[in-house]
């Protein structure tokens, strides 16, 4: 076998870096995923990783491909010279995990929104029960409209 | 003519007679003791808003039967609050104007505004004259004039005493509050 590069990619999310392989045209199930590294096989410097593509994906002509995590980001391993799972390949891995990445953080800003907003109505509606409760205790009739997200209680001092 | 605001409400029940339009103003040199709102004294500029802006601003909000002047002071912006209410009159609307000062205090170039005000509540705010329930009044002292036919003392009756609004920006009182305590639960 030729030689084999690695290189170092800032490419930290596993998630975001199995949705990159998929986007390249493989299938989840060609993806191997441990939490452990496993060793790969047709290199001999027993190298591993936690993200494998074994022959079955890459041909038995040639090496598996790997990423193995670091402290500072999925390292892939790979053969330069495979038609497919080389330079160029893994390129475009990069791109899709960008893409993947970006969607991500959309996604967690969005729901951290969410999260955020239902915690601010939880607390309106506690004030809200609240203040019924207690305007009412204190001899109030409250009228109560809404006007978009607000609340508007208006207390009436009760005459009966 | 430009207007130094502490902030507006477009919509309450609980300043005057009715929904009504309130601009509470920013400075006031009387300082009542116990004052809710000792956040508008000062003179400092705050919300600087043209008098054009504001007038359109009351003018678009629909189903308001009037607007209120509170504050802060409003006779020590009353010539600018004077060509609003003049215009907001025009339109159809009612002024009810909130001033700590007393009614023979006001003189000279007050009168401005007083011309185009249908109800006056004047007066101090006398902190040991607090009395709960008061309709438009935060002390017993305070003094509430009829100046036009548009309302009489029957208005007085059957408004909200306070008014609470919880919104995204958080919780607002206003106007008459028993303890705030009381009510808010945080």
């Amino acid at each position: 076998m030729s030689a084999f590069l690695t290189l170092r990619t800032p490419m930290l999310d596993r998630e975001c870096l199995i949705e990159a392989i998929e986007a390249t045209g493989l299938r989840r199930a060609d993806i191997e995923v441990h939490a452990r590294a496993r060793a790969l096989t047709g290199y001999q410097s027993g190298m591993q990783a936690e993200i494998v593509l074994r022959k079955q994906v890459t041909g038995d002509r040639y090496n598996d491909v790997g990423f193995r995590r670091t402290p500072t980001g999925y390292v892939a391993i790979l053969s330069d010279d495979h038609p497919r799972f080389g330079r160029a390949w893994l390129a475009d891995v990069q791109v899709a995990y960008d893409a993947a990445w970006t969607r991500k953080q959309a996604r967690l800003a969005e729901a951290e929104r969410q999260r955020l907003e239902e915690e601010r109505r939880q607390l309106v509606e506690a004030q809200r029960v609240a203040i019924h409760a207690k305007a009412k205790a204190m001899g109030y009739r409250v009228k109560e409209t809404r006007v978009g997200e607000t609340v508007r209680l208006a207390l009436v001092r009760r005459t009966y | 003519m430009a207007l130094n605001l502490a902030r507006t409400l477009s919509r309450s029940a609980a300043n005057g007679p009715g929904e009504r339009f309130v601009v509470w103003v920013q400075g006031c040199p009387l300082a009542c003791p116990g004052c809710w709102n000792a956040d508008t004294w000062s003179f400092g500029r705050r919300h600087v808003v043209q008098e054009d802006a504001l007038v359109e601003e009351i003018l678009a909000t629909d189903g308001i039967e009037g607007v209120t002047f509170s504050g802060g002071e409003p006779f020590m912006q009353a010539r600018a609050l004077a060509r609003v209410a003049a215009r907001v009159r025009a339109a159809g609307l009612s002024v009810f104007v909130f001033t700590g000062y007393a009614r023979e205090e006001l003189t000279g170039r007050h009168a401005e505004l007083l011309a185009h005000t249908d109800v006056l509540v004047s007066g101090r705010y006398r902190e040991e004259l607090r009395v709960a329930g008061l309709p438009w009044r935060g002390s017993t002292n305070q003094q509430v004039d009829f100046l036009t036919n548009r309302y009489g003392p029957e208005a007085m009756g059957g408004g909200a005493e306070v008014e609470i609004l919880l919104g995204p920006q958080g919780a607002t009182v206003t106007g008459f509050p028993v303890e705030i305590g009381q009510l808010l639960p945080c």
